[in-house]
């Protein structure tokens, strides 16, 4: 008996033994164990869309069990009543019968349509974090063009999602691609046959669509997040400036427990989100759309939000065409082909493209808060302007609709705000990002505005400044800015009581009141008091 | 493993001879530093949470863990009871119907058996986790460059060996053979290219579908449509009478036939483009409803103000004037069906329609 | 009251709400029932301003009601939607001023002196069990999803003019709406669609609309719109907010 527990004791350091005799594992697994990762919340944003795609993976597997593509016309006899006895595709009636007669399949439709547009969100929100701190700059180009290309390769996975249920929305929003196709010039109606296997809407299209869903796209994406999360690994995440944090170091914790904890832990609330919102919110309801028919539309037919701003660009740009010779170049190839080449490219060469301004070559760990580059963060607070005018304008009739706005102008604001507000976008980003930095400089010189109102001998007012270093004899202190948070309210110098933690009631005990030091008794008087005085 | 540690400020001690990784008096903790210290790893600041092992605050933080753990066990329970037993079968009702709640049910228990999960692993690294600051090299960058000039070596000189380039008449051969190897890799993809033909310029109102006649109008049920069946501003999808006119095998033929009232039927009469002469049949017009931007059914018909509106993208249409667009992104007007009514007293179409519908194309104007 | 009539006199100057002598009828002679004589009284006192004497309409003000029927005239009054109040890009429904009973007398009325459509008698409005709810799913996505959306949650129309919501629509008034085509809506008369096919039509709106939401809540029934601003105000935010707690410093 005694023996046996022993025996227990020793095993895992026995099979690890084992392991190391035959692949000599103590140091590389060491290298890992102790990997020192920084922490900031935002550096968990791409994290939320990695583990989103994990359970795409999970609830799509699930959905394949039940899913036929097939064009295939059938009658349906579910359990859905509104629908009984309609002719519709194979693909519909299997999507249907997922919804209604498999036992918890409309949750995981659901999970699998809310995780795909959690993955795009969080893949948005990312962006955005990795763009404005500057973190795609050199070494790490190659990752912020692996993140772009993620972002449309998320984009056709998802479309083409949208479109396998091949209800009466989805298949109004295949209409919409087939047309766009259509308009490249020269070979648009030849792109278009090819897609569909003939004329619009062909019988090919769902089962093509269907391989590209679950096994090109899917492997396309798996392999460039491994590639860009190998790479965040083999580079080292960037981290924020701040005490002792240089360009060749990286301050934080280790990979294991801390970090690993940490992002298991996070990825069961990503997984809990999900989750909510399948359960709690109806997504994407293909039963009251009805089978795709050519002549059925709805009123306010949108696609997914990440194809928003497509559709919404396709709204608003001008019916100009091109005809000449006898061909023609529809209006649509402009957004449709051309804006979305633009959407690709610009993105993809920008670290590239900033080089070249900023003429700046060097190696970059430290990454730079966005009012210290008021140029970046202008350009990137335009495409954001640009982007949600673009995706407002997709749901422009539900807008229209609901706010009592006439849909007419609707289209013309949207036009308009698309010229307007991205330049005055940037301009305001712009100055708000200097006088952001003007006042991190003012705060270094002067000190932290106490809230004090002294009046002096002659009458003047002015508020008291505690400076946050030994001030010279004009009263100014020569700290240098570096590029991290400055320290504005007086209870981040804790010159207040620090809260306390705990959500309703304390964890800890307040600290204890500093004793009425010596002669006049009041708290907290004593040096600080002093100190005050001097600024000014 | 906190709590085998001594307690104490982490800071570095400066260590003059290297620690003895063998010797049996080492602490575990010191091999651990001494491996960070390997690595490249310097401790700037650890501590255990709770140096004291099993105050009351530490115990408060492991049954609160606790706590969602078990309340992750249970809904997850809950999940397992719920998904078995809770009705779940489609059936109409109000919000007092359970089977409305299974999906919300198991949303809400699933939501809360992975969240109580995530929350109590959390906490357990945000709680009871030694605080810890770590500090590790980087060494980002190019290699050393006695590397790069030794692997640089490496690989011209496998270059040479392979000796491409001294004898270019290999180089050429191998290009010819491997590009048109590459090139025929790609012909399978070829198997989904299809010659449009005249596919996209015709519809199923076009005679070759009906044996050389032309085709009538019906619903989407299949029943013929009588002019006197459509209402003075009203509006009806027709379909070509052929077989299959009403599927998606004739996915371009759906179209919009409307009754205009008199004075707007003369006005659309009077402004009809040369090609759409003679094509109304009394007050009754019929349009393509296949929009010219990109192909959604445009379908919205305002009876008053004659607008025909396309959903997707709002193109607005003028019917009284050829159904030319007067506002959004769509720059051709809305094909015509020339219509009339047969001996029978059925409508059919004339002819098929005389420009080709839907989207714009290349090639559209070379019919 | 003046004002009131002011604001209809003003209305009417650019409305022009019912399709006209679509169902002219020679004016009927015969004297009136005791119900479309009530229902003369009440026109007499509120509609003759802005449709005239005997609903012959007057110019820039009102259309003539000879032969839109009584289905548009009670469609109209019991929906709130006339009298107008006030100039809009078109009525909007809104508390009726009339009793369904006076909305009775008046469409008796204008039914005697012009005919035009009428709800059948033997079409059952009040109990829709037996109805074809497919079939009407089907007419329904062909002839009034595009208008009204597939939840009949309506939906814009061009410069500000829009399709209603069908939710707060009685059965009966979705017929009426149908036969006559009240502003810019189409006609669907019984001869294009038949009194069975109406109904088939209206069960299925009545069923979806009060079928409880499958899998949670619909967040509107407005399709992808706000599924798109859910997971930005309830999945981003939630998990962003994770995030700030995962990352603090504790």
């Amino acid at each position: 008996m005694k023996r046996r527990k022993l025996d227990v004791k020793q095993l895992p350091a026995k099979a690890a033994g084992e392991l190391d005799d035959r692949f000599q594992l103590a140091s590389p697994l060491r290298k890992v164990l102790t990997k020192v990762f920084p922490d900031h919340w935002s550096f968990l944003l791409g994290e939320i869309a990695l583990f989103s795609f994990i359970v795409l993976l999970l609830t799509g597997t699930f959905l394949a069990l039940f899913f036929d593509p097939s064009m295939t016309e059938v009658h349906y006899e579910g359990a859905y009543a509104p629908l009984r006895g309609i002719e519709m595709s194979k693909a519909y009636e299997s999507s249907l019968n997922l919804s209604f007669d498999v036992r918890g399949g409309l949750i995981l439709r659901q999970m699998h349509h809310w995780a795909a547009l959690l993955f795009m969100a969080a893949i948005v929100v990312h962006m955005g974090r990795t763009f404005f701190t500057g973190a795609f700059r050199k070494p790490r180009e190659t990752n912020w063009l692996i993140g772009v290309l993620l972002f449309w390769l998320g984009f056709a996975e998802g479309f083409i999602g949208y479109s396998l249920p091949d209800d009466a929305l989805s298949g109004t929003g295949l209409r919409i691609a087939g047309g766009i196709a259509e308009s490249i010039p020269l070979v648009g109606s030849w792109v278009s046959f090819a897609l569909f296997g003939g004329e619009f809407p062909g019988d090919s299209v769902i089962p093509m669509f269907y391989i590209l869903h679950v096994f090109l796209l899917p492997g396309l994406l798996l392999a460039l997040i491994g590639v860009h999360v190998g790479l965040v690994f083999i580079q080292k995440h960037t981290q924020w400036p701040g005490p002792k944090r240089t360009e060749h170091n990286v301050i934080g914790y280790r990979m294991f427990p801390n970090y690993v904890s940490k992002q298991g832990g996070f990825f069961m609330l990503v997984f809990a989100v999900i989750a909510l919102m399948a359960g709690l919110f109806q997504i994407n309801p293909i039963w009251m759309f009805g089978p795709y028919r050519a002549e059925v539309v709805s009123a306010g037919s949108q696609p997914d939000f990440y194809v928003m701003f497509l559709d919404g660009i396709v709204r608003l740009f001008p019916a100009w065409e091109i005809r000449a010779f006898g061909f023609t170049v529809p209006a649509v190839f402009w957004p449709g082909i051309v804006g979305m080449g633009l959407f690709t490219m610009l993105p993809l060469m920008y670290p590239f493209l900033e080089r070249r301004f900023t003429k700046d070559k060097a190696h970059h760990n430290l990454l730079q808060r966005p009012r210290d580059v008021p140029a970046r963060a202008g350009v990137g607070a335009m495409a954001l302007a640009f982007f949600i005018i673009c995706t407002l304008s997709g749901a422009n009739d539900i807008i229209a609709d609901k706010f009592n706005i006439s849909l007419n102008a609707m289209t013309w604001g949207g036009r308009i705000g698309l010229l307007v507000v991205p330049p005055l976008a940037y301009l305001m980003t712009y100055r708000i990002c200097l006088g952001l930095q003007q006042h991190d400089r003012e705060v270094l010189a002067h000190g932290v505005e106490t809230g004090i109102i002294k009046r002096d001998a002659d009458g003047r007012f002015y508020e008291v400044h505690q400076p946050l270093a030994q001030p010279d004899e004009h009263g100014h202190t020569s700290l240098e800015y570096n590029g991290w948070t400055v320290p504005k309210k007086m209870n981040r110098l804790g010159a207040l009581a620090p809260t306390l933690k705990g959500f309703f009631k304390p964890i800890e005990q307040p600290a204890p009141k500093p004793e009425a030091d010596g002669e006049d008794g009041e708290v907290g008087d004593g040096e600080k008091r002093e100190e005050i005085t001097a600024g000014k | 493993m906190s709590t085998e540690v001594p307690a104490g400020e982490g800071k570095k001690d400066e260590q003059a001879e290297p620690l003895d990784v063998l010797d049996p008096n080492v602490t575990r903790f010191e091999l651990v530093k001494e491996a960070l210290r390997r690595d490249g790893v310097e401790i700037l600041h650890y501590e255990p949470r709770f140096p004291v092992p099993g105050t009351k605050e530490e115990k408060r933080v492991v049954r609160t863990i606790s706590f969602f753990f078990v309340l992750s066990g249970l809904a997850a329970l809950g999940f397992i009871v719920a998904y078995i037993w809770w009705p779940w079968e489609y059936e109409f009702g109000g919000a007092d119907t359970w089977s409305k709640w299974y999906t919300p049910v198991l949303g809400a228990l699933l939501g809360i058996a992975l969240g109580g999960i995530g929350i109590g692993i959390l906490t357990w690294s945000k709680k009871l986790l030694p605080v810890e600051e770590l500090m590790q090299e980087r060494h980002d960058g190019a290699s050393d460059p006695v590397e790069r000039r030794l692997t640089g070596a490496t690989l011209v000189h496998i270059g040479d060996e392979t000796g491409v380039a001294r004898r270019p008449m290999l180089k050429r051969a191998l290009l010819f053979g491997a590009a048109p190897l590459g090139l025929a890799a790609l012909m399978p993809i070829g198997g989904l290219i299809k010659d449009p033909g005249d596919a996209l310029f015709t519809t199923g109102f076009n005679p070759k579908f009906n044996g050389g006649n032309p085709v009538r109008l019906m619903r989407e049920d299949g029943t013929l449509i009588r002019p006197e069946e459509i209402s003075v501003g009203g509006q009806i999808t027709v379909f070509p009478a052929i077989p299959g006119g009403a599927t998606l095998k004739h996915a371009d033929s759906p179209t919009l036939l409307i009754h205009l009232r008199e004075p707007d039927a003369e006005e659309a009469r009077n402004n009809a483009y040369e090609m759409n002469k003679g094509s109304q049949w009394e007050n009754l017009i019929a349009y393509s409803k296949i929009c010219t931007h990109v192909g959604c059914p445009a379908s919205l018909y305002e009876q008053q103000t004659n607008r025909l509106l396309c959903p997707c993208h709002q193109s607005q249409f003028h019917i009284t004037n050829n159904a030319t667009p007067i506002f959004g992104p769509a720059t051709r007007a809305l094909p015509q069906l020339p219509i009339s009514v047969d001996e029978e007293g059925y409508l059919y179409a004339t002819s098929d329609y005389k420009v080709a519908i839907g989207p714009a194309f290349w090639e559209r104007e070379r019919k | 009251m003046a004002r009131f009539i002011a604001a209809l006199a003003f209305v009417g100057a650019t409305y022009t709400a019912f399709s006209p002598g679509i169902y002219a009828d020679e004016p009927t002679d015969s004297a009136l029932t005791l119900d479309e004589q009530r229902g003369k009284e009440i026109f007499d006192q509120s509609c003759i301003s802005c449709h005239g004497p005997d609903a012959q309409g007057v110019e820039d003000r009102g259309p003539s009601l000879i032969g839109v029927g009584s289905a548009a005239v009670e469609f109209q009054v019991n929906t709130g939607r006339m009298p107008m109040a006030r100039q809009e890009a078109q009525a909007l429904r809104k508390p009726p001023m009339f009793t369904p009973e006076q909305a009775a007398f008046l469409g008796a009325y204008i039914q005697a002196i012009g005919g035009g459509p009428e709800v059948p008698e033997d079409v059952d409005l009040d109990n829709l069990e037996g109805a074809d709810v497919a079939n009407g799913g089907t007419l329904f996505r062909v002839n009034c999803s595009s208008c009204h959306a597939f939840s009949t949650g309506g939906g814009a129309l061009s410069s500000g003019k829009f399709a209603p919501d069908l939710h707060p629509a009685s059965a009966v008034e979705i017929y009426q709406a149908m036969l006559s085509g009240p502003q810019n809506m189409p006609v669907f008369a019984d001869n294009q669609l038949t009194p069975d096919q109406k109904r088939d039509l209206i069960a299925y709106i009545k069923y979806i609309q009060d079928d409880q939401a499958q899998g949670g809540w619909d967040l509107g029934a407005f399709g992808p719109s706000t599924e798109g601003l859910a997971i930005f105000l309830v999945g981003i935010v939630a998990l962003a907010l994770a995030t700030l707690w995962i990352a603090g410093k504790s």
